[in-house]
Protein backbone atom coordinates (compact mmCIF):
# COMPACT_ATOMS: atom_id res chain seq x y z
CA UNK A 1 0.00 0.00 0.00
CA UNK A 2 1.17 3.47 -0.73
CA UNK A 3 1.77 5.74 2.21
CA UNK A 4 -0.64 8.65 2.59
CA UNK A 5 -1.86 11.44 4.83
CA UNK A 6 -5.11 10.69 6.63
CA UNK A 7 -8.04 13.03 6.86
CA UNK A 8 -7.60 13.35 10.63
CA UNK A 9 -4.00 14.44 10.27
CA UNK A 10 -4.97 16.96 7.61
CA UNK A 11 -7.79 18.35 9.70
CA UNK A 12 -5.56 18.55 12.79
CA UNK A 13 -2.82 20.38 10.90
CA UNK A 14 -5.25 22.84 9.30
CA UNK A 15 -6.80 23.66 12.67
CA UNK A 16 -3.45 24.02 14.40
CA UNK A 17 -2.14 26.34 11.70
CA UNK A 18 -5.33 28.41 11.63
CA UNK A 19 -5.34 28.79 15.43
CA UNK A 20 -1.71 29.79 15.44
CA UNK A 21 -2.34 32.43 12.78
CA UNK A 22 -5.51 33.72 14.43
CA UNK A 23 -3.77 34.05 17.80
CA UNK A 24 -0.92 36.02 16.25
CA UNK A 25 -2.94 38.21 13.88
CA UNK A 26 -6.41 38.43 15.41
CA UNK A 27 -6.00 42.13 16.29
CA UNK A 28 -4.72 43.06 12.85
CA UNK A 29 -7.94 42.29 11.00
CA UNK A 30 -6.55 39.41 8.98
CA UNK A 31 -9.06 36.74 7.99
CA UNK A 32 -7.98 33.16 8.54
CA UNK A 33 -10.32 30.41 7.32
CA UNK A 34 -10.18 26.66 6.96
CA UNK A 35 -11.57 25.64 3.58
CA UNK A 36 -12.09 22.15 2.23
CA UNK A 37 -11.51 21.26 -1.41
CA UNK A 38 -14.68 20.42 -3.34
CA UNK A 39 -13.40 17.32 -5.08
CA UNK A 40 -11.00 14.43 -4.66
CA UNK A 41 -10.20 13.67 -1.02
CA UNK A 42 -11.79 16.95 0.13
CA UNK A 43 -8.74 17.85 2.17
CA UNK A 44 -8.64 21.10 4.08
CA UNK A 45 -6.30 24.02 3.60
CA UNK A 46 -5.79 27.39 5.26
CA UNK A 47 -6.88 30.54 3.48
CA UNK A 48 -5.53 33.89 4.65
CA UNK A 49 -6.90 37.22 3.43
CA UNK A 50 -4.74 40.19 4.27
CA UNK A 51 -3.80 43.64 3.05
CA UNK A 52 -0.53 44.45 1.27
CA UNK A 53 0.76 46.24 4.38
CA UNK A 54 0.30 43.11 6.48
CA UNK A 55 1.69 40.68 3.92
CA UNK A 56 5.37 40.79 4.93
CA UNK A 57 4.52 40.08 8.58
CA UNK A 58 2.26 37.20 7.59
CA UNK A 59 4.89 35.78 5.25
CA UNK A 60 7.61 35.90 7.89
CA UNK A 61 5.30 34.20 10.36
CA UNK A 62 4.45 31.48 7.85
CA UNK A 63 8.07 30.81 7.11
CA UNK A 64 9.58 31.03 10.60
CA UNK A 65 6.77 29.77 12.85
CA UNK A 66 4.74 27.43 10.65
CA UNK A 67 7.57 25.98 8.59
CA UNK A 68 6.14 26.85 5.17
CA UNK A 69 9.05 26.02 2.90
CA UNK A 70 7.67 26.02 -0.63
CA UNK A 71 6.21 28.99 -2.50
CA UNK A 72 4.32 27.19 -5.24
CA UNK A 73 2.78 29.94 -7.31
CA UNK A 74 1.88 33.61 -7.45
CA UNK A 75 -1.22 34.62 -9.37
CA UNK A 76 -2.33 38.11 -10.20
CA UNK A 77 -5.89 38.81 -11.32
CA UNK A 78 -7.31 42.00 -12.78
CA UNK A 79 -10.90 43.04 -11.95
CA UNK A 80 -11.68 46.13 -14.02
CA UNK A 81 -15.47 45.91 -13.58
CA UNK A 82 -15.56 48.28 -10.66
CA UNK A 83 -16.11 47.70 -6.98
CA UNK A 84 -13.47 48.21 -4.34
CA UNK A 85 -11.32 45.33 -5.51
CA UNK A 86 -9.33 46.16 -8.60
CA UNK A 87 -6.63 43.54 -8.37
CA UNK A 88 -5.97 40.42 -6.41
CA UNK A 89 -2.69 38.65 -5.76
CA UNK A 90 -2.91 35.01 -4.66
CA UNK A 91 0.08 33.22 -3.18
CA UNK A 92 -0.10 29.44 -2.91
CA UNK A 93 2.32 27.84 -0.50
CA UNK A 94 3.05 24.36 0.75
CA UNK A 95 4.60 23.00 3.88
CA UNK A 96 6.41 19.74 3.32
CA UNK A 97 8.62 17.76 5.73
CA UNK A 98 11.92 18.35 3.95
CA UNK A 99 15.26 18.60 5.73
CA UNK A 100 18.84 18.10 4.64
CA UNK A 101 20.33 14.66 5.21
CA UNK A 102 23.81 13.40 5.93
CA UNK A 103 25.72 11.77 3.12
CA UNK A 104 24.62 8.20 2.38
CA UNK A 105 21.46 8.50 4.46
CA UNK A 106 17.87 9.24 3.62
CA UNK A 107 14.60 10.12 5.30
CA UNK A 108 11.71 7.85 4.46
CA UNK A 109 8.61 9.44 5.95
CA UNK A 110 5.61 7.29 6.55
CA UNK A 111 2.70 9.65 5.98
CA UNK A 112 0.47 8.18 8.67
CA UNK A 113 3.02 8.70 11.44
CA UNK A 114 3.81 12.37 10.77
CA UNK A 115 2.89 14.74 13.58
CA UNK A 116 2.63 18.44 14.33
CA UNK A 117 4.36 20.78 11.92
CA UNK A 118 5.64 17.88 9.84
CA UNK A 119 2.18 17.23 8.42
CA UNK A 120 1.99 18.65 4.89
CA UNK A 121 -0.32 21.65 4.63
CA UNK A 122 -1.46 23.97 1.91
CA UNK A 123 -1.77 27.73 2.37
CA UNK A 124 -3.60 30.17 0.15
CA UNK A 125 -3.04 33.87 0.70
CA UNK A 126 -5.27 36.44 -0.98
CA UNK A 127 -4.11 40.04 -1.06
CA UNK A 128 -6.77 42.42 -2.34
CA UNK A 129 -5.70 45.66 -3.94
CA UNK A 130 -7.80 48.74 -4.75
CA UNK A 131 -8.50 49.71 -8.38
CA UNK A 132 -5.86 51.82 -10.02
CA UNK A 133 -3.07 51.79 -12.52
CA UNK A 134 -0.25 50.81 -10.21
CA UNK A 135 -1.09 47.74 -8.11
CA UNK A 136 1.76 46.88 -5.75
CA UNK A 137 2.49 44.34 -3.04
CA UNK A 138 5.70 43.78 -1.07
CA UNK A 139 7.94 41.10 -2.49
CA UNK A 140 8.84 37.94 -0.54
CA UNK A 141 11.74 37.09 -2.79
CA UNK A 142 14.16 37.19 0.14
CA UNK A 143 12.13 34.66 2.15
CA UNK A 144 11.56 32.07 -0.57
CA UNK A 145 13.90 31.95 -3.52
CA UNK A 146 11.08 30.15 -5.33
CA UNK A 147 8.99 33.34 -5.18
CA UNK A 148 11.59 35.15 -7.28
CA UNK A 149 10.65 33.94 -10.75
CA UNK A 150 6.99 33.55 -9.84
CA UNK A 151 6.87 37.26 -9.02
CA UNK A 152 8.81 38.12 -12.18
CA UNK A 153 6.21 36.22 -14.18
CA UNK A 154 3.29 37.89 -12.39
CA UNK A 155 4.72 41.34 -13.06
CA UNK A 156 5.47 40.42 -16.67
CA UNK A 157 2.02 39.02 -17.47
CA UNK A 158 -0.31 40.88 -15.09
CA UNK A 159 1.56 44.04 -14.19
CA UNK A 160 1.57 43.71 -10.41
CA UNK A 161 4.51 45.64 -8.99
CA UNK A 162 6.49 43.76 -6.34
CA UNK A 163 8.10 46.32 -4.05
CA UNK A 164 11.63 45.41 -3.08
CA UNK A 165 12.03 42.77 -5.76
CA UNK A 166 15.58 42.82 -7.06
CA UNK A 167 16.39 42.33 -10.72
CA UNK A 168 12.83 42.51 -12.03
CA UNK A 169 12.69 41.89 -15.77
CA UNK A 170 10.55 40.35 -18.49
CA UNK A 171 10.63 36.55 -18.44
CA UNK A 172 7.97 35.28 -20.85
CA UNK A 173 7.22 38.32 -22.99
CA UNK A 174 9.97 39.66 -25.27
CA UNK A 175 12.49 41.82 -23.47
CA UNK A 176 11.65 44.78 -25.71
CA UNK A 177 7.90 44.69 -25.00
CA UNK A 178 6.47 48.19 -24.53
CA UNK A 179 6.56 49.54 -21.00
CA UNK A 180 3.19 48.96 -19.38
CA UNK A 181 2.19 46.09 -21.65
CA UNK A 182 0.97 43.22 -19.50
CA UNK A 183 -1.17 40.85 -21.58
CA UNK A 184 -3.24 39.28 -18.81
CA UNK A 185 -4.81 42.60 -17.94
CA UNK A 186 -8.42 42.69 -19.03
CA UNK A 187 -8.21 45.58 -21.47
CA UNK A 188 -6.20 43.34 -23.78
CA UNK A 189 -8.71 41.24 -25.69
CA UNK A 190 -7.80 37.93 -27.17
CA UNK A 191 -7.92 38.54 -30.91
CA UNK A 192 -9.94 41.72 -31.05
CA UNK A 193 -13.30 40.64 -29.73
CA UNK A 194 -14.22 39.66 -26.26
CA UNK A 195 -14.47 36.03 -25.36
CA UNK A 196 -18.16 35.48 -26.06
CA UNK A 197 -18.09 36.76 -29.65
CA UNK A 198 -15.07 34.68 -30.42
CA UNK A 199 -16.79 31.71 -28.95
CA UNK A 200 -19.72 32.05 -31.35
CA UNK A 201 -17.52 32.66 -34.36
CA UNK A 202 -14.18 30.99 -33.80
CA UNK A 203 -13.18 30.94 -37.46
CA UNK A 204 -14.09 34.54 -38.12
CA UNK A 205 -16.64 33.78 -40.88
CA UNK A 206 -19.02 36.42 -39.58
CA UNK A 207 -16.59 39.26 -40.04
CA UNK A 208 -17.93 42.63 -40.96
CA UNK A 209 -16.49 44.86 -43.72
CA UNK A 210 -15.12 47.17 -41.07
CA UNK A 211 -12.95 44.32 -39.85
CA UNK A 212 -11.12 43.89 -43.16
CA UNK A 213 -7.39 43.81 -42.72
CA UNK A 214 -7.52 43.31 -38.99
CA UNK A 215 -5.90 40.26 -37.53
CA UNK A 216 -8.32 37.58 -36.41
CA UNK B 1 42.52 35.15 -17.68
CA UNK B 2 39.82 37.60 -18.59
CA UNK B 3 36.25 36.60 -17.90
CA UNK B 4 33.77 36.55 -20.75
CA UNK B 5 30.12 35.80 -21.43
CA UNK B 6 29.24 33.02 -23.84
CA UNK B 7 25.73 32.16 -24.98
CA UNK B 8 24.46 28.58 -25.08
CA UNK B 9 21.20 28.36 -26.96
CA UNK B 10 18.52 28.90 -28.07
CA UNK B 11 19.77 26.29 -30.57
CA UNK B 12 22.07 24.06 -28.56
CA UNK B 13 21.93 20.34 -27.71
CA UNK B 14 22.27 21.13 -24.01
CA UNK B 15 19.04 23.12 -23.82
CA UNK B 16 16.55 20.32 -24.64
CA UNK B 17 14.34 22.99 -26.15
CA UNK B 18 14.42 26.67 -26.92
CA UNK B 19 16.00 28.80 -24.26
CA UNK B 20 19.26 30.55 -23.67
CA UNK B 21 21.80 29.98 -20.98
CA UNK B 22 24.28 32.82 -20.76
CA UNK B 23 27.43 31.66 -19.05
CA UNK B 24 30.25 33.80 -17.70
CA UNK B 25 33.46 31.82 -17.87
CA UNK B 26 36.90 32.24 -16.44
CA UNK B 27 38.92 29.85 -18.54
CA UNK B 28 37.01 26.59 -18.20
CA UNK B 29 35.25 27.52 -14.96
CA UNK B 30 31.71 28.87 -14.82
CA UNK B 31 31.61 32.00 -12.68
CA UNK B 32 28.09 33.29 -13.35
CA UNK B 33 25.02 32.28 -15.31
CA UNK B 34 21.76 33.76 -16.45
CA UNK B 35 18.76 31.93 -17.88
CA UNK B 36 16.60 33.51 -20.56
CA UNK B 37 13.20 31.92 -21.15
CA UNK B 38 10.10 32.79 -23.11
CA UNK B 39 11.01 31.74 -26.64
CA UNK B 40 7.87 29.63 -27.05
CA UNK B 41 5.47 31.55 -24.82
CA UNK B 42 2.03 30.87 -26.28
CA UNK B 43 -0.16 32.69 -23.80
CA UNK B 44 -2.04 29.57 -22.71
CA UNK B 45 -3.39 31.32 -19.62
CA UNK B 46 -4.94 34.07 -21.72
CA UNK B 47 -6.35 31.64 -24.30
CA UNK B 48 -7.92 29.52 -21.57
CA UNK B 49 -9.95 32.51 -20.38
CA UNK B 50 -11.99 32.30 -23.58
CA UNK B 51 -12.50 28.54 -23.62
CA UNK B 52 -14.94 26.45 -21.61
CA UNK B 53 -13.77 23.88 -19.12
CA UNK B 54 -13.67 20.95 -21.54
CA UNK B 55 -11.99 22.95 -24.29
CA UNK B 56 -9.11 23.86 -22.01
CA UNK B 57 -7.92 20.24 -21.69
CA UNK B 58 -6.22 20.07 -25.13
CA UNK B 59 -4.27 23.24 -24.37
CA UNK B 60 -3.03 21.68 -21.15
CA UNK B 61 -1.98 18.57 -23.08
CA UNK B 62 0.19 20.80 -25.19
CA UNK B 63 1.89 22.41 -22.24
CA UNK B 64 4.37 19.56 -22.30
CA UNK B 65 4.43 17.23 -25.25
CA UNK B 66 6.57 14.70 -23.36
CA UNK B 67 4.10 14.39 -20.53
CA UNK B 68 0.72 15.43 -21.89
CA UNK B 69 -1.39 13.05 -19.82
CA UNK B 70 -0.15 14.26 -16.44
CA UNK B 71 -0.65 17.91 -17.38
CA UNK B 72 -4.19 17.31 -18.54
CA UNK B 73 -4.88 15.54 -15.26
CA UNK B 74 -3.39 18.38 -13.24
CA UNK B 75 -5.77 20.78 -14.94
CA UNK B 76 -8.80 18.54 -14.71
CA UNK B 77 -8.32 18.12 -10.95
CA UNK B 78 -8.45 21.88 -10.48
CA UNK B 79 -11.55 22.06 -12.69
CA UNK B 80 -13.22 19.37 -10.59
CA UNK B 81 -12.37 21.31 -7.46
CA UNK B 82 -13.95 24.41 -8.97
CA UNK B 83 -17.04 22.69 -10.38
CA UNK B 84 -17.54 20.25 -7.49
CA UNK B 85 -17.44 17.10 -9.58
CA UNK B 86 -17.17 13.58 -8.20
CA UNK B 87 -15.08 11.01 -10.03
CA UNK B 88 -16.13 7.32 -10.09
CA UNK B 89 -13.57 4.95 -8.64
CA UNK B 90 -13.03 3.07 -11.87
CA UNK B 91 -12.23 6.33 -13.59
CA UNK B 92 -9.73 7.14 -10.84
CA UNK B 93 -7.96 3.84 -11.47
CA UNK B 94 -7.90 4.44 -15.20
CA UNK B 95 -6.49 7.92 -14.63
CA UNK B 96 -3.83 6.54 -12.32
CA UNK B 97 -2.77 3.99 -14.90
CA UNK B 98 -2.77 6.53 -17.71
CA UNK B 99 -0.64 8.93 -15.66
CA UNK B 100 1.84 6.25 -14.66
CA UNK B 101 2.22 4.96 -18.22
CA UNK B 102 2.88 8.56 -19.19
CA UNK B 103 5.45 8.84 -16.41
CA UNK B 104 7.28 5.83 -17.84
CA UNK B 105 7.19 7.33 -21.32
CA UNK B 106 8.38 10.71 -20.02
CA UNK B 107 11.25 9.29 -17.96
CA UNK B 108 12.29 7.22 -20.96
CA UNK B 109 12.37 10.33 -23.09
CA UNK B 110 14.49 11.98 -20.40
CA UNK B 111 16.91 9.06 -20.24
CA UNK B 112 17.04 8.91 -24.02
CA UNK B 113 17.87 12.60 -24.27
CA UNK B 114 20.27 12.48 -21.33
CA UNK B 115 22.37 9.70 -22.90
CA UNK B 116 23.59 11.78 -25.87
CA UNK B 117 24.32 14.67 -23.46
CA UNK B 118 26.81 12.41 -21.71
CA UNK B 119 28.10 10.79 -24.88
CA UNK B 120 26.09 7.60 -24.97
CA UNK B 121 24.23 7.76 -28.27
CA UNK B 122 22.97 4.17 -28.16
CA UNK B 123 20.76 4.96 -25.21
CA UNK B 124 18.57 7.29 -27.27
CA UNK B 125 17.51 4.57 -29.71
CA UNK B 126 16.93 2.04 -26.96
CA UNK B 127 14.82 4.35 -24.84
CA UNK B 128 12.74 5.56 -27.76
CA UNK B 129 12.09 1.94 -28.70
CA UNK B 130 10.65 1.30 -25.23
CA UNK B 131 8.85 4.61 -25.08
CA UNK B 132 6.99 3.65 -28.24
CA UNK B 133 5.46 0.65 -26.43
CA UNK B 134 3.92 2.97 -23.86
CA UNK B 135 2.86 5.58 -26.37
CA UNK B 136 0.97 2.81 -28.15
CA UNK B 137 -0.89 2.07 -24.93
CA UNK B 138 -1.78 5.73 -24.48
CA UNK B 139 -2.82 5.98 -28.10
CA UNK B 140 -5.38 3.26 -27.48
CA UNK B 141 -6.85 5.41 -24.70
CA UNK B 142 -6.79 8.87 -26.21
CA UNK B 143 -6.68 8.21 -29.93
CA UNK B 144 -3.48 10.04 -30.75
CA UNK B 145 0.16 9.45 -30.09
CA UNK B 146 1.18 12.53 -28.15
CA UNK B 147 -1.79 14.68 -27.15
CA UNK B 148 -4.56 12.56 -25.76
CA UNK B 149 -7.29 14.93 -24.54
CA UNK B 150 -8.30 12.00 -22.36
CA UNK B 151 -9.58 13.14 -18.95
CA UNK B 152 -12.92 14.89 -18.61
CA UNK B 153 -14.36 16.89 -15.75
CA UNK B 154 -15.88 14.11 -13.63
CA UNK B 155 -14.23 11.12 -15.28
CA UNK B 156 -12.54 9.95 -18.45
CA UNK B 157 -13.42 10.11 -22.13
CA UNK B 158 -13.70 6.37 -22.69
CA UNK B 159 -12.95 3.07 -21.02
CA UNK B 160 -9.77 1.05 -21.46
CA UNK B 161 -10.19 -1.13 -24.56
CA UNK B 162 -10.61 -4.92 -24.33
CA UNK B 163 -7.18 -6.51 -24.08
CA UNK B 164 -5.46 -3.27 -23.02
CA UNK B 165 -4.77 -4.70 -19.58
CA UNK B 166 -3.05 -7.76 -21.01
CA UNK B 167 -0.93 -5.68 -23.34
CA UNK B 168 -0.04 -3.36 -20.48
CA UNK B 169 0.98 -6.29 -18.29
CA UNK B 170 3.15 -7.85 -20.98
CA UNK B 171 4.84 -4.56 -21.79
CA UNK B 172 5.45 -3.60 -18.18
CA UNK B 173 6.95 -7.00 -17.39
CA UNK B 174 9.19 -6.77 -20.43
CA UNK B 175 10.18 -3.26 -19.45
CA UNK B 176 11.04 -4.20 -15.87
CA UNK B 177 13.80 -6.40 -17.27
CA UNK B 178 14.89 -3.63 -19.60
CA UNK B 179 15.40 -1.25 -16.66
CA UNK B 180 17.89 -3.74 -15.21
CA UNK B 181 19.55 -3.95 -18.59
CA UNK B 182 19.95 -0.18 -18.81
CA UNK B 183 21.32 0.02 -15.31
CA UNK B 184 23.87 -2.66 -16.06
CA UNK B 185 24.86 -0.83 -19.20
CA UNK B 186 25.16 2.57 -17.56
CA UNK B 187 26.48 1.80 -14.11
CA UNK B 188 29.46 -0.04 -15.57
CA UNK B 189 30.24 2.65 -18.10
CA UNK B 190 33.24 4.66 -16.92
CA UNK B 191 32.27 7.67 -19.02
CA UNK B 192 28.79 7.72 -17.51
CA UNK B 193 30.13 7.60 -13.95
CA UNK B 194 32.95 10.09 -14.46
CA UNK B 195 30.66 12.65 -16.02
CA UNK B 196 27.82 12.32 -13.51
CA UNK B 197 29.42 11.68 -10.16
CA UNK B 198 30.56 14.65 -8.13
CA UNK B 199 28.96 17.37 -10.24
CA UNK B 200 25.81 19.41 -9.80
CA UNK B 201 25.33 19.09 -6.05
CA UNK B 202 21.99 20.36 -4.69
CA UNK B 203 20.71 19.89 -1.14
CA UNK B 204 17.10 19.22 -0.21
CA UNK B 205 16.49 22.42 1.75
CA UNK B 206 18.06 24.61 -0.92
CA UNK B 207 15.94 23.01 -3.55
CA UNK B 208 12.61 23.26 -1.77
CA UNK B 209 13.29 26.89 -0.87
CA UNK B 210 13.99 27.56 -4.54
CA UNK B 211 10.78 25.75 -5.50
CA UNK B 212 12.40 22.66 -7.01
CA UNK B 213 10.24 19.59 -6.50
CA UNK B 214 9.65 16.07 -7.76
CA UNK B 215 12.39 13.53 -8.51
CA UNK B 216 15.09 16.19 -8.14
CA UNK B 217 14.32 16.66 -4.47
CA UNK B 218 13.78 12.96 -3.84
CA UNK B 219 17.31 12.40 -5.12
CA UNK B 220 18.51 14.54 -2.20
CA UNK B 221 17.30 12.01 0.35
CA UNK B 222 13.70 12.94 1.26
CA UNK B 223 10.75 10.94 0.01
CA UNK B 224 8.40 13.91 -0.39
CA UNK B 225 6.00 13.21 -3.21
CA UNK B 226 2.71 15.00 -3.87
CA UNK B 227 1.12 11.63 -4.49
CA UNK B 228 1.13 11.07 -0.73
CA UNK B 229 1.69 14.49 0.84
CA UNK B 230 -1.30 15.98 -0.97
CA UNK B 231 -3.10 12.73 -1.71
CA UNK B 232 -5.33 12.48 -4.75
CA UNK B 233 -6.73 9.72 -6.92
CA UNK B 234 -6.25 6.18 -5.53
CA UNK B 235 -2.52 6.23 -4.83
CA UNK B 236 -3.28 5.18 -1.25
CA UNK B 237 -4.84 1.94 -2.48
CA UNK B 238 -2.15 0.64 -4.80
CA UNK B 239 1.19 -0.87 -3.98
CA UNK B 240 4.10 1.57 -4.32
CA UNK B 241 6.73 3.52 -2.43
CA UNK B 242 8.05 6.93 -3.37
CA UNK B 243 11.43 6.56 -5.05
CA UNK B 244 14.20 8.10 -2.93
CA UNK B 245 17.96 8.09 -3.21
CA UNK B 246 20.73 8.49 -0.64
CA UNK B 247 22.77 11.52 -1.69
CA UNK B 248 26.46 10.78 -2.02
CA UNK B 249 27.69 13.88 -0.25
CA UNK B 250 26.84 16.34 2.49
CA UNK B 251 26.57 18.83 -0.37
CA UNK B 252 23.43 17.02 -1.54
CA UNK B 253 22.49 15.01 -4.57
CA UNK B 254 24.71 14.94 -7.63
CA UNK B 255 23.73 14.15 -11.22
CA UNK B 256 24.21 10.46 -10.61
CA UNK B 257 21.70 10.45 -7.74
CA UNK B 258 19.13 12.16 -9.92
CA UNK B 259 19.66 9.54 -12.59
CA UNK B 260 19.28 6.76 -9.98
CA UNK B 261 16.08 8.16 -8.53
CA UNK B 262 14.38 8.31 -11.92
CA UNK B 263 15.32 4.73 -12.65
CA UNK B 264 13.80 3.72 -9.32
CA UNK B 265 10.73 5.81 -10.05
CA UNK B 266 10.19 3.87 -13.27
CA UNK B 267 10.30 0.62 -11.27
CA UNK B 268 7.73 2.00 -8.84
CA UNK B 269 5.46 3.03 -11.73
CA UNK B 270 5.65 -0.52 -13.09
CA UNK B 271 4.78 -1.90 -9.67
CA UNK B 272 1.85 0.48 -9.39
CA UNK B 273 0.54 -0.41 -12.84
CA UNK B 274 0.64 -4.16 -12.23
CA UNK B 275 -1.19 -3.71 -8.94
CA UNK B 276 -3.79 -1.27 -10.28
CA UNK B 277 -4.70 -3.57 -13.14
CA UNK B 278 -5.66 -6.27 -10.61
CA UNK B 279 -7.59 -3.93 -8.34
CA UNK B 280 -9.59 -1.88 -10.83
CA UNK B 281 -13.30 -1.94 -9.92
CA UNK B 282 -15.41 -3.61 -12.60
CA UNK B 283 -12.49 -5.68 -13.86
CA UNK B 284 -9.74 -4.85 -16.32
CA UNK B 285 -11.28 -6.81 -19.16
CA UNK B 286 -14.72 -5.23 -19.08
CA UNK B 287 -15.48 -2.40 -21.45
CA UNK B 288 -18.06 0.17 -20.48
CA UNK B 289 -19.55 2.44 -23.09
CA UNK B 290 -18.46 6.09 -23.06
CA UNK B 291 -20.60 8.07 -20.66
CA UNK B 292 -21.30 5.08 -18.42
CA UNK B 293 -21.63 5.99 -14.76
CA UNK B 294 -18.59 3.80 -14.01
CA UNK B 295 -16.51 6.20 -16.10
CA UNK B 296 -17.92 9.67 -15.72
CA UNK B 297 -20.41 11.58 -13.61
CA UNK B 298 -22.39 14.61 -14.57
CA UNK B 299 -20.70 17.84 -13.65
CA UNK B 300 -21.86 21.43 -13.90
CA UNK B 301 -20.43 23.42 -16.79
CA UNK B 302 -20.62 26.84 -15.17
CA UNK B 303 -18.74 27.99 -12.13
CA UNK B 304 -20.15 30.61 -9.76
CA UNK B 305 -18.40 33.92 -9.33
CA UNK B 306 -15.82 33.91 -6.57
CA UNK B 307 -15.39 30.13 -6.58
CA UNK B 308 -11.83 28.87 -6.82
CA UNK B 309 -10.24 25.57 -7.72
CA UNK B 310 -6.71 24.49 -6.92
CA UNK B 311 -4.83 21.30 -7.63
CA UNK B 312 -1.48 19.92 -6.58
CA UNK B 313 -0.31 17.20 -8.91
CA UNK B 314 2.91 15.21 -9.12
CA UNK B 315 3.89 15.61 -12.73
CA UNK B 316 6.89 13.79 -14.10
CA UNK B 317 9.22 16.76 -13.51
CA UNK B 318 7.87 17.97 -10.21
CA UNK B 319 4.75 19.36 -8.65
CA UNK B 320 2.47 21.28 -10.94
CA UNK B 321 -0.37 23.46 -9.71
CA UNK B 322 -3.42 24.89 -11.39
CA UNK B 323 -5.45 27.69 -9.91
CA UNK B 324 -8.83 28.50 -11.48
CA UNK B 325 -11.35 31.21 -10.73
CA UNK B 326 -15.00 30.87 -11.66
CA UNK B 327 -16.57 33.68 -13.59
CA UNK B 328 -20.27 33.71 -12.76
CA UNK B 329 -23.01 34.40 -15.27
CA UNK B 330 -21.31 37.08 -17.33
CA UNK B 331 -18.44 34.74 -18.23
CA UNK B 332 -20.70 31.95 -19.49
CA UNK B 333 -18.98 28.59 -19.34
CA UNK B 334 -15.51 30.11 -19.22
CA UNK B 335 -13.29 30.54 -16.19
CA UNK B 336 -12.34 34.05 -15.15
CA UNK B 337 -8.69 33.26 -14.64
CA UNK B 338 -6.49 30.21 -15.18
CA UNK B 339 -3.07 30.19 -13.61
CA UNK B 340 -0.48 27.50 -14.17
CA UNK B 341 2.52 26.65 -12.06
CA UNK B 342 5.13 24.82 -14.02
CA UNK B 343 7.84 23.07 -12.00
CA UNK B 344 10.46 23.60 -14.69
CA UNK B 345 9.89 27.35 -14.90
CA UNK B 346 11.19 27.59 -11.34
CA UNK B 347 13.79 24.85 -11.67
CA UNK B 348 15.70 26.13 -14.70
CA UNK B 349 16.80 29.44 -13.09
CA UNK B 350 17.80 27.47 -9.98
CA UNK B 351 19.81 24.93 -11.97
CA UNK B 352 21.54 27.74 -13.85
CA UNK B 353 22.82 29.05 -10.52
CA UNK B 354 23.97 25.61 -9.28
CA UNK B 355 26.36 25.39 -12.23
CA UNK B 356 28.56 28.13 -10.84
CA UNK B 357 31.94 26.71 -9.91
CA UNK B 358 31.81 23.73 -12.24
CA UNK B 359 33.46 23.38 -15.63
CA UNK B 360 31.81 24.31 -18.91
CA UNK B 361 31.87 20.64 -19.90
CA UNK B 362 29.69 19.79 -16.88
CA UNK B 363 26.84 22.04 -18.00
CA UNK B 364 25.05 19.46 -20.20
CA UNK B 365 25.29 16.85 -17.45
CA UNK B 366 23.91 19.16 -14.77
CA UNK B 367 21.17 20.62 -16.94
CA UNK B 368 20.12 17.26 -18.36
CA UNK B 369 19.96 15.60 -14.95
CA UNK B 370 17.19 18.01 -13.90
CA UNK B 371 15.07 17.00 -16.89
CA UNK B 372 14.19 20.36 -18.46
CA UNK B 373 11.11 20.71 -20.66
CA UNK B 374 10.56 24.05 -22.32
CA UNK B 375 6.96 23.54 -23.42
CA UNK B 376 5.72 23.72 -19.85
CA UNK B 377 8.29 26.34 -18.86
CA UNK B 378 7.14 28.96 -21.32
CA UNK B 379 3.44 28.07 -21.39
Amino acid sequence: MGTTITKEQNSYAANAAAQNLSARFSDAGITVEIIAHNAGKRFEFVRIICSPEQWRAVAKHLKNELGVNHCAMVTGTHYPEGGDRGWEVAYHMHRWPITDVEAHTMIVHSGESLEGDDIPMEFEIFINLPPGDSPAVPSVQDLWVGADWNEKETWDLVGIDFEGHENMHRVLNPHDSPVGFHPLQRQHKIRYHDFNEMYDDPQGFGRKPVDEGRVK
Amino acid sequence: MAEMWITMGPQHPMTHGLWTLRVKVDGETVTDTEAELGYIHRGVEKICESRDFTQITPYCDRLCYVSAMTWAHAYIMAAEDLLEAEVPERAEYIRLMAAEVQRLASHLMWLGAFGPDIGNLTLMTWCLRDREMFLDLLQELGGSRMHYNYPRVGGVKRDIPIGWANRLKAKVKLFENRINEYEMLLDESTIWLVRLQGVGYATAEDQINAGVTGPNIRAAGVNTDARWTNPYSVYDQVDWEPAVEKPTSIKGADCYDRYRVRMEEMRQSCRMLLDAIDKIPGGANTHYQPGDEMLITKAPTRAPEGATGFSTYECTRGVSNFYLQGGGDNRGKNPYRVSIRSPMFITIPYVAKTMIGYKVADIPAIMGSFDPCIGETDR
